[in-house]
């Protein structure tokens, strides 16, 4: 009725054309979905005016148009925006057809974004929420199993402990190979930034719940507008922006428990006691190991201490993140406040985090948008006051081999720091005393932080220049108690304060257009310039007089030394890029990008490289020929080639550096680096072929193939002594190293019906290297320099990287249950300590020992995976979902350095319950020789200990409950949702050691794969809440 | 608008290109670059004594090759078989003190040629006399290193008529990267030693006589020193004449007063005497360390590696070591404490608590050895200038009751040298002579005993291929064939 009173009306205005021509009026209407629902906040605006309004929750607008109107631009967001002319009619109703969300989305790349479809390079996408809300300490834990080919491993539980993130395989031998971290076009500093014993991952200031997406760069052609970094892969980390329109305010909280996700076994009490008096008097010596009186009643007292358990806790972990976001047109934002307070299994260890972030969007006019994106966070970090690992009381080195005999507590109530009735010269301080007693804590303080403006000059063509800071400031505080452990008898305390700052500046240009219909032209010039610096200031007292006066000076400690210096990183980078996205009839796609930069960490005549790529693409989709195969959405053919670098090099390695020394009582100035003035960038030529395909409109399919080559990587060249260089080295581009793979990634609906969905994500990488060559003579690389017997495996030319290099072990005998090794020509021999003589197995004669030189290249055997990926399942049921996260690694080995220390024959400590099986009858066979005191050769460092580390780990489950709608709007929220989940639940493995994934060297790549007394992961349990507004 | 625009774009060129300068160009705040270590008069000076430092290597001169001279030869025996199958003349070409002596000793060279090719190039900054001194004190330096080296690794200069067996690569120019011209051929071990006698000759002339400071006079290179060690040098090239010319100039007080201590221990006790005329310095913060220092190795209570064998003691297989000679009173026995208490050993080196004892390398009695050992070869008969200047040194260490020697005491002109090679033997144990000094005067090495002190070793005679150092090989695989080993090896 009201449609023809409407009516009627517009065709009495057009009776009046004149009148109409000079006056502005009314127009109404209603927008709706697809679906016939209303939608709300849409924009209906006059074209090319300012003209415009929103739409009211049930769809309808009403607009004052201007005369000469010509027509009405309806959008809203996710939806295309569609354009209508106004003719005569008063009323303008309109269908909003949703995004084809693949078809639009975008993707960021470098300093751009541009639409998924056109994307020729490598890229995988990660979702905010693949992050969010994961009780991690980090963000880049959240990203295992996440991204194909990305292996990411957390190498221990210890609060702040390395992440080493491998993108493509290992990208170099000894310079760094951490993928480049960039937020919001902010490089960010990364990597181990602790000053004293333990270890503080940069990337844990930040709040992985203000994360909208991670994206990896993985190939040359997305990687090469950050050519000089991104030799190892970028990380694009884009945080969360407002909407306009869409206000929301977001309560998330979980709280839960973490406890250790492995036990490794050890010795009771009993068993100990007797396990050590039968290794002492089967070597003819005094039994040790007794239960001692340890409260003075005159009888023994059987106390059975399981020191894992005393030293472990269920540490309480609980995140709250407040965050409102929307906008209007004009204006949109986006700010949280987070507290995230993680409380580690192990006493004491734990980190607090608080921080706030606002980021702000702002379009002035129509030409001009200027935004911010800025971050404050705190983070507190308790670590472990003992050191960690393999210092004797340090976690999990303590627990493990601390006398099980003896109690935790002596009969005052204090720790016990005897060693109750064994009869040995020297006990392992209390771990327990240890951990409480002294602490390493460190108090950071981080503003991440960029300033952009942004200019359109003419129609498509954008400036853009920012402004980034980064700035760290820390406070490191470490105190050793006179009481116990390290500090007995003196009691020390180091204090460290120490800066890292990073600023950039970068302008670009962006010209966006479509020529003549078909040709579609992003073009990108720009500018950047990057400083890096650090500071240190350190304090140490030692002798502390007082142990309640802590602070250090003169007054409370017999000697007090300072000293500053620059902590590690002092740089800068000038850079100069460019790139060319061209699409033609958005069929063939193609993209040229070029990058110059300047890095001040070497020489004049070499600081500037050049980094170019090339990539095109087929969308096979857009052929007619396709067209038959209706469930082919998109097909994508694509290939790319190009060069990165890599500067990531030390500090000041070309500069050529004396320091002082002493002749006895004279003061000399020395050559203390040769430095190198040829010293350039290490450079990766990669080639990278891959297929993206969204099949049955609902499955998207990628497979790929790349093949990359380094080469000038920087390694100690051993040069001639006449030379007369400080060790006969000089730091020289001469290494080689290549990296071939695969990756598949799909992501398919495997069941879609009404009530019931199921999903599934499975990623796969398959990676092979192999170092091409190392130094002018060939030879086999370790990671330390200086003592090659202390490691375990080398980059050595023709094989793969970190091939182990071990003695073999050749079983134990069991005719007399003598250990056994095979020498280099693969001789069995067996050792017997009581007359301390090697002998041939075959015929009984005697031998030389085994030595050093008898170890050998484990061909193929090396801690990087062969295959290795994730599977998330997601499952919805009415208004329950459910998710499971599977990370998997196949083809790898680790040397479990820790469980050669639980088989130790040469101390009473304790031992790993496994010596059980010690030999004791001839015939018997057993991988653990008879037990005989003093045998230190038979634990010695061989293929005993090398194990397989092949694992399928439940990295994440996830089971929660939305409150449906009906109940939700009564009470005026959005969204509410129950959660319960559990972090790192289950790990399937034969390994024996700490954990899969341990890596005791840290962010290392030859000496990856050492599972050397770091703690165990932490697995998680926690419940949350989702509540929107 | 735009006209404001390309002024913001203007600014932004100029603004960038001052930024990138301050990104790229960045000097370190914690290290000392290569230009200023040139810069003031005082650092340059502290470069040159870095290769003094050079020098002090204890795998060098700080004590090892001392040791290794003397391990060479019959007056001690390895103990503890420490140094391997060097005492057994058996090494092999991947021998770590072939290398570790290879390397220190070229580190010592480059040291010195860095620091004249850097006063070199900073001339103006120095005056000109003082340039001229440390130029020279360099090259003393360079010498000294080349010289040691030499005698390690090619056959003593005698061992052809002149000179022309294999030495090795003489190294005078200053490398700043991996520049193949220091990858060069073995000299002949004349060419060496011409560039050792250059080298000292040169410095002989801007050195100083004194740097007015004692400490310094000892440890650094001195017209003193030069001249002395140029006698000693000529007396290994058997140019007796020369041998004799620059040993009585410091004799004679040319180049300052040295003399005799009262007791050969007062040398020992104190390294800055008018004895000494150049030792490598050690403090107790600077020295070789537990496992190279000098009275680590010959001290009962350090690791008494080195003990005194039957050979040296003994009056008939030392017959100029009489047997009330004081200076068997530098010789101790062991202790219980390191289960050494059945041998002998030498109390020159004693300082086990701080290892700061010194590495004596000349001092004034050898000069007169030198000097007298020249002049009795030179004479025609026996000569009574060489017995005094024997005389001189003996006097000190003979019992009071014995005389001194007399041109009667000697029968022939070989009576008298055999007489000053003994007392040379005696005074000089230990000090890293003995075996360098058989094998220049042509003789074998006789009764000499393995590592249970009781066992005779085969007799090594002169010229055999393994009384020197191989080329170590690892230095002959970088080299890609231009060293060529030695025989033997």
């Amino acid at each position: 009725m009201r449609k023809i009173l409407l009516l009627l009306l517009s065709c009495g205005l057009f009776l009046l054309p004149g009148v109409l021509q000079a006056q502005s009026r009314t127009i109404t209407g209603k927008v709706t979905d697809a679906s016939g629902n209303a939608v709300p906040n849409a924009s209906v605006v006059v074209k090319g005016t300012k003209v415009g309004t929103v739409t009211n929750t049930d769809g309808m607008y009403s607009l004052n148009i201007p005369a000469g109107a010509k027509s009405l631009v309806i959008s809203s967001v996710n939806m295309q925006a569609e354009e209508i002319r106004i003719g005569p009619d008063q009323v303008y109703n309109l269908t909003l057809k949703a995004q084809d969300a693949s078809m639009q989305e975008v993707v960021v790349v470098g300093y751009t974004t541009i639409l998924k479809r056109s994307l020729t390079g490598s890229v995988s996408k990660v979702s905010g929420e693949a992050v969010a809300n994961k009780p991690v300490l980090s963000f880049d834990q959240a990203l295992t199993g996440k991204a194909a080919g990305v292996q990411v491993n957390t190498a221990s539980g210890l609060v702040g402990d390395n992440v080493t993130i491998r993108i493509r395989g290992a990208a170099s031998i000894t310079s760094g190979a951490q993928p480049l971290s960039v937020l919001d076009g902010i490089p960010i500093t990364q990597g181990d930034l602790g000053q004293l014993y333990n270890p503080a991952n940069g990337l844990a200031d930040l709040n992985p719940n203000d994360i909208e997406s991670v994206e990896v760069l993985k190939d040359a052609s997305a990687v090469s507008i950050y050519g000089s970094r991104g030799s190892a892969g970028v990380l694009l980390i884009t945080t969360k922006k407002g909407k306009a329109g869409q206000s929301t305010l977001n309560y998330d909280t979980y709280v839960g428990f973490n406890e250790a996700s492995r036990k490794i076994k050890v010795l009771n009490a009993a068993d100990y006691t007797t396990t050590i008096n039968k290794l002492r008097t089967n070597a003819g010596l005094a039994a040790v190991a007794k239960y001692g009186d340890i409260d003075g009643d005159g009888k023994l007292d059987t106390v059975d201490t399981d020191w894992q358990d005393a030293v472990y806790r269920k540490g309480l972990v609980q995140n709250h993140q407040l965050a409102l976001s929307g906008g209007s047109q004009r204006t949109t934002y986006y700010t949280s406040l987070n507290y995230n307070d993680f409380q580690n299994y192990i006493d004491v260890n734990r980190q607090k985090r608080g921080s706030v972030r606002l980021n702000l969007n702002s379009k002035l006019n129509d030409w001009l948008q200027i935004g911010i994106n800025s971050q404050f966070s705190r983070t507190k970090s308790y670590g472990l006051g003992t050191g960690v690992g393999a210092f004797l009381s340090g976690i999990p080195f303590g627990p493990l081999t601390a006398f099980p005999n003896i109690p935790v507590y002596g009969p005052d109530g204090d720790y016990y720091l005897g060693r109750g009735g064994n009869v040995i010269a020297s006990n392992l301080p209390n771990p327990k005393a240890v951990t409480n007693l002294n602490y390493d804590n460190r108090d950071a303080r981080r503003f991440i932080g960029s300033a952009y403006g942004e200019v359109q000059l003419i129609k498509g063509l954008k400036f853009k220049s920012q402004v980034n800071l980064d700035y760290l400031t820390a406070f490191n505080d470490n105190f050793w108690n006179p009481d116990v452990g390290d500090g007995q008898g003196f009691g020390l305390a180091q204090t460290v304060h120490s800066e890292a700052n990073t600023w950039s500046w970068f302008n670009t240009l962006n010209y966006n257009a479509v020529i003549a219909n078909d040709h579609e032209v992003n073009a990108l010039a720009g500018v950047e310039y990057t400083r890096n610096t650090s500071m240190y200031a350190y304090n140490r007292g030692v002798g502390i007089k007082d142990p309640e006066f802590r602070i250090i000076n003169t007054a409370n400690f017999d000697e007090v030394a300072a000293e500053n210096g620059i902590a590690g990183i002092d740089d800068g980078l000038a850079s100069y890029f460019g790139g060319i996205n061209y699409g033609y009839k958005k069929k063939y796609l193609a993209t040229v990008n070029f990058r110059r930069d300047a890095d001040s960490r070497f020489g004049k005549a070499y600081r500037w490289g050049a980094f170019p790529s090339g990539s095109v693409a087929w969308r096979l989709t857009e052929e007619d020929f396709m067209d038959q195969f209706k469930f082919v959405n998109e097909l994508k053919l694509r290939t790319s080639y190009g060069v990165t670098g890599n500067s990531n090099v030390g500090y000041f390695p070309e500069l050529s550096t004396y320091e002082p020394d002493t002749y006895a009582d004279l003061g000399v100035l020395t050559l203390s680096n040769p430095g190198n003035a040829k010293l350039r960038w290490e450079r990766h030529k990669q080639f990278n072929i891959g297929i993206d395909a969204v099949l049955w409109g609902n499955t998207n399919v990628t497979l790929e193939y790349y093949n990359r080559k380094t080469i000038d990587i920087i390694l100690k060249n051993p040069v001639l002594a006449t030379l007369g260089f400080p060790g006969n080295i000089i730091t020289e581009n001469i290494g080689e190293l290549q990296n071939q793979g695969i990756e598949l990634a799909v992501s398919t609906p495997v069941l879609h019906t009404k009530t019931f969905n199921w999903t599934v994500n499975f990623n796969m990488a398959w990676n092979k290297n192999k170092v091409l060559s190392t130094n002018a003579n060939g030879d086999q690389l370790f990671d330390t320099d200086t003592d090659p017997n202390a490691v375990f495996s080398v980059a050595k030319p023709g094989e793969q990287l970190g091939t182990f290099y071990l003695i073999r072990w050749g079983g134990v005998n069991p005719a007399n249950g003598l250990p056994m090794f095979l020498d280099s020509n693969g001789n069995q021999k067996q050792y017997d300590h009581a007359t301390k003589a090697w002998t041939y197995l075959k015929d009984g004669t005697t031998t030389s020992q085994i030595a050093a030189t008898d170890r050998v290249l484990l061909k193929g055997k090396t801690p990087y995976p062969k295959i290795y990926g994730g599977l998330s399942q997601s499952f919805s049921y009415l208004s329950f979902d459910a998710a499971i996260d599977l990370q998997y690694a196949f083809g790898f080995w680790v040397y479990d350095q820790t469980r050669s220390t639980l088989f130790a024959y040469s101390n009473v400590r304790n031992k790993s319950e496994d010596i059980l099986d010690a030999w004791t009858t001839a015939g018997q066979n057993t991988d653990v020789p008879r037990l005989y005191y003093g045998d230190n050769l038979w634990s010695q460092a061989s293929t005993r200990w090398l194990e397989k580390g092949d694992f399928v780990r439940i990295r994440n489950v996830q089971i929660g409950y939305t409150l449906p709608k009906s109940i939700i709007d009564r009470v005026k929220i959005t969204r509410l949702r129950f959660y319960i989940q559990a972090q790192n639940l289950y790990t399937f493995t034969g390994y024996k050691g700490i954990d899969p994934e341990a890596n005791g060297f840290g962010n290392t790549n030859i000496g990856l794969g050492v599972d050397r007394y770091r703690p165990y992961l932490p697995r998680t349990y926690t419940v949350g809440i989702n509540l929107g507004l | 608008m735009h006209t404001i625009l390309l002024y913001i774009f203007f600014a932004i060129a100029v603004i960038g290109s001052s930024c990138q300068k301050k990104v790229t160009e960045i000097k370190p705040q914690d290290l000392l670059s290569s230009d200023l270590a040139f810069s003031t008069p005082e650092r340059i000076e502290k470069v040159v004594l870095a290769a003094y430092d050079g020098l002090q290597s204890r795998e060098f001169l700080g004590g090892r090759s001392l040791v290794y001279v003397d391990v060479l030869g019959e007056d001690i025996f390895d103990r503890t078989l420490y140094f391997g199958e060097l005492s057994r003349f058996s090494l092999l070409g991947s021998s770590g003190i072939a290398s570790d002596s290879w390397t220190a000793g070229y580190f010592a060279i480059a040291s010195a040629n860095r620091a004249i090719a850097g006063i070199e190039a900073n001339i103006s900054k120095l005056e000109a006399a003082k340039a001229k001194e440390l130029i020279a004190e360099c090259k003393f330096v360079r010498a000294v290193a080349n010289f040691y080296l030499i005698n390690f690794f090619g056959q003593t200069f005698v061992f052809t008529a002149d000179g022309s067996q294999p030495g090795i690569p003489l190294i005078t120019q200053s490398f700043t990267s991996n520049d193949a011209a220091a990858n060069q051929p073995r000299s002949s071990v004349a060419n060496i030693y011409n560039a050792v006698i250059t080298d000292l000759t040169e410095a002989l002339a801007d050195l100083p006589d004194t740097y007015n400071d004692t400490y310094n006079d000892k440890t650094r290179g001195t017209k003193g020193s030069a001249a002395s060690l140029l006698s000693r040098v000529y007396l290994y090239k058997a140019d007796y004449t020369n041998a004799k010319k620059y040993a009585k100039d410091v004799i004679d007080g040319t180049y300052g007063d040295y003399e005799l201590q009262a007791t050969v221990d007062a040398v020992f006790a104190d390294y800055t005497t008018a004895e000494t005329i150049w030792s490598i310095p050690h403090n107790s913060t600077d020295n070789p360390n537990t496992n190279n220092a000098l009275p680590m190795h010959y001290y009962p209570t350090g690791r008494a590696d080195l003990a005194i064998s039957n050979s040296f003691i003994s009056t008939v297989t030392n017959p100029y070591f009489a047997a009330d000679d004081k200076r068997r009173g530098m010789i101790i026995p062991g202790v219980a404490a390191t289960n050494t208490t059945a041998y002998k050993f030498t109390r020159k080196y004693t300082d086990i608590t701080n290892r700061a004892d010194w590495a004596p390398i000349i001092r004034y009695a050898e000069v007169l050895l030198n000097y007298a050992e020249a002049q009795a070869r030179l004479a025609t008969g026996v000569d009574a200038d060489a017995i005094a200047k024997l005389n001189t040194v003996r006097d000190r260490a003979k019992a009071a009751t014995t005389l001194s020697y007399t041109i009667a005491s000697f029968a022939s002109k070989q009576a008298l040298i055999d007489a000053i090679l003994g007392e040379r033997r005696i005074e000089l144990a230990f000090e890293g002579h003995r075996f360098w000094d058989l094998m220049r005067t042509k003789a074998a090495v006789t009764n000499k005993y393995d590592s249970d002190g009781s066992t005779l070793l085969p007799s090594q005679p002169f010229g055999a291929k393994k009384n020197i150092f191989p080329i170590p090989q690892i230095e002959i695989d970088k080299s890609k064939g231009v060293l060529s080993q030695n025989d033997g090896y």
